[in-house]
């Protein structure tokens, strides 16, 4: 997964995209004991298109050229299936500028905050989320007072509260 | 009953064992939490596949033995 993730930074680097972070059960992972997954989520913030569209094309485009090709809704960067998702709401723009740098062995990356991870399962609301939540509640070292924060900016408190009393 | 009652003591350290070792795992690095996910997808492919569900595991190169001693 170096690889995968010294391409994602070269994209990066070219200004394909400005910002991208590993979120999903890959970002969850971090935090967590693994969790069986089979794509890799990227979320990233795209460059802003001179119509002021969100499209991943460009970016499928460069991963093209150089010689990564598109499986159904993932690319396969070096032997991981990667599913790129735009930074669609506030609050995934919000995880994506406070995602934590890590090292991936010698390699720099970014993977999303636990309190973002859980703030985005609740916002996703699938049995697997709830399933996500509970882990991170178990495992994680959740910061409560940031988590409180982010729940609150983003209107999740209720669904919360539901989730975990 | 009595005889639930002879099993508590068995199973109740074999339920703390296994959150120990959910523990532990969480406590790995990320790189060596990659290397169990492949090791769980290595394991679930075939099922998935039996049921119609073509999955893909992860071809690592860097991929070395986890938890090697």
């Amino acid at each position: 997964m170096e690889k995968t993730l010294q391409v994602l930074n070269a994209l990066e680097h070219d200004g394909v995209v400005r910002r991208y972070a590993i979120g999903g059960a890959m970002g969850a992972t971090f935090y967590v004991e693994p969790v069986l997954t089979f794509d890799l989520d990227i979320f990233v913030i795209l460059p802003q298109t001179a119509y002021g569209l969100l499209t991943l094309e460009p970016l499928y485009e460069a991963l093209r050229a150089r010689g990564y090709t598109e499986e159904g809704e993932c690319v396969n960067i070096e032997g991981v299936p990667v599913q790129f998702l735009p930074a669609y709401n506030e609050l995934l723009v919000e995880a994506l500028a406070e995602a934590r740098e890590t090292l991936y062995e010698q390699t720099p990356t970014r993977v999303l905050r636990a309190e973002h991870l859980a703030a985005i399962a609740v916002q996703t609301g699938r049995d697997k989320d709830r399933q996500r939540v509970r882990l991170l509640r178990e495992q994680a070292l959740l910061d409560n007072n940031y988590l409180r924060g982010v729940l609150a900016r983003h209107s999740l408190e209720a669904k919360w509260e539901e989730w975990t009393t | 009953m009595g005889r639930m009652d002879n099993l508590r003591p068995e199973i109740a350290r074999l339920i703390a064992a296994k959150e120990q070792r959910r523990r532990k795992l969480a406590a790995l690095s990320f790189s060596e939490k990659v290397r169990v996910v492949v090791q769980l997808q290595q394991m679930a492919a075939p099922v998935l596949r039996a049921r119609g569900r073509p999955v893909r595991v992860w071809a690592l190169d860097d991929l070395k033995p986890a938890g090697g001693k």
